[in-house]
């Protein structure tokens, strides 16, 4: 299986339906495989905080959806993660599609992607670097396990080493 | 113009199963003080989110009408929810909207709808095929009762006076979850 592959199968297993995104390169790699697979329901989003909203929508109503988003659309979510799956302790899996990183070209990604971690860290959000395709499974199963028991966000990421940086040219 | 606590109190008296997500400003204590419900959902501070919640819960639950009790400053800190939930077109979400062109719960500072902005005729443009705007209480307790039956998504465009609101008291966020979650029976 790859990567992707991996991804949505677990999310199947634990019964995530909706996928609400914004999209980048990564996060489309995961929809595809998501058609592929069948069963969930893809939402596009105006803006990745809205998103934040919905999946704790769809968790208060019993329903199980995760957000998938690039790094800097994690800092356009910032206070409904906090206001809402936080403070409320609501499961969020946030998914998120590293730019900023290995390889990046463009200069206005790298310090957004670069404090992803802290940003993370600065609100006690446990998060899972998966590198490796043969680690994809477990690592996204674990994520989705430590989430639903501390019912709160938890953010799984895709990162170059995995998926490939994207191409582009960079400064002339 | 409408008194918002006289129609509330209209609205919590024809509410059966339906849920209700409301945004941080000062309509959820109107809200609460009209009959607090266990199916009542509380904001304590998310800002813009009253929307986002509301489409989140009516995608899980269609076999529940979803409320959403939101305020002018909220609904334009999110507007992009209104294209997201036109787009998705739950039928069975009402989107009601307390305009009263300021940010009440900060200190009364004008929000953009005191000048020429016009937040049912965004909804309009973004694509929700409901629109009502109500001067009245009787305006509102008619598109109220329409909503209640016809399929949505509903807009409801609600002109208010601006009055102090006594506000404060609300539960812990976690006990608001956990009290609305099993009212419908819900699990994570």
């Amino acid at each position: 299986m790859s990567w992707a592959e991996s991804i949505v199968s677990v999310l199947k297993k634990y019964n995530v339906r909706f996928l609400n995104y914004v999209p980048d390169a990564k996060i489309e790699t995961i929809l595809a495989a998501a058609r592929q697979l069948g069963g969930f329901e893809a939402l596009p989003l105006t803006r990745e905080e809205e998103g934040i909203g919905i999946v704790c929508g769809q968790s208060l109503g019993g329903g199980r959806g995760v957000m998938l988003c690039p790094t800097a659309g994690l800092g356009n979510s910032i206070n409904a993660v906090a206001a809402l799956a936080i403070a409320y302790r609501i499961p969020c899996p946030i998914i998120i599609g590293v730019r900023g990183d290995l390889g990046e070209f463009n200069p206005a990604q790298v310090a957004m992607g670069q404090a992803t971690q802290d940003i993370l860290d600065a609100l006690r959000i446990p998060s899972y670097r998966i590198t490796r395709e043969d680690e994809t499974e477990k690592m996204t199963e674990g994520a989705l396990r430590i989430c639903y028991a501390s019912e709160g966000p938890v953010a799984i990421l895709v990162t170059n080493e995995l998926a490939g940086w994207k191409e582009g040219k960079t400064k002339s | 113009m409408i008194d918002r606590s006289e129609a509330s109190k209209y609205l919590a008296g024809k509410l059966k199963d339906e849920l209700v997500v409301t945004s941080l400003g000062n309509e959820k204590y109107d809200l609460r003080s009209s009959g607090d419900r266990e199916r009542n959902f509380y904001n304590w501070n998310a800002m813009g989110m009253a929307s986002s919640l509301g489409l989140g819960l009516a995608m899980a639950r269609p076999e529940l009408k979803v409320i959403v009790y939101d305020g002018d400053g909220s609904l334009l800190m999110n507007l992009g929810a209104l294209a997201t939930i036109a787009m998705r077109e739950p039928k069975n979400l009402i989107h009601i909207v307390w305009d009263n062109r300021s940010y009440a719960i900060t200190g009364g500072q004008p929000t953009a709808t005191a000048f020429r902005t016009d937040l049912g005729a965004m909804a309009r443009g973004a694509g929700y095929p409901k629109v009502e705007r109500v001067e009245t209480l009787a305006a509102f307790q008619s598109a109220v009762d329409r909503a209640l039956i016809e399929p949505g998504p509903w807009f409801i465009h609600c002109l208010m006076k601006d009055k102090p609101v006594k506000g404060g008291g609300l539960p812990s966020p976690t006990a608001i979850k956990h009290r609305f979650m099993d009212a419908i029976g819900a699990r994570h």
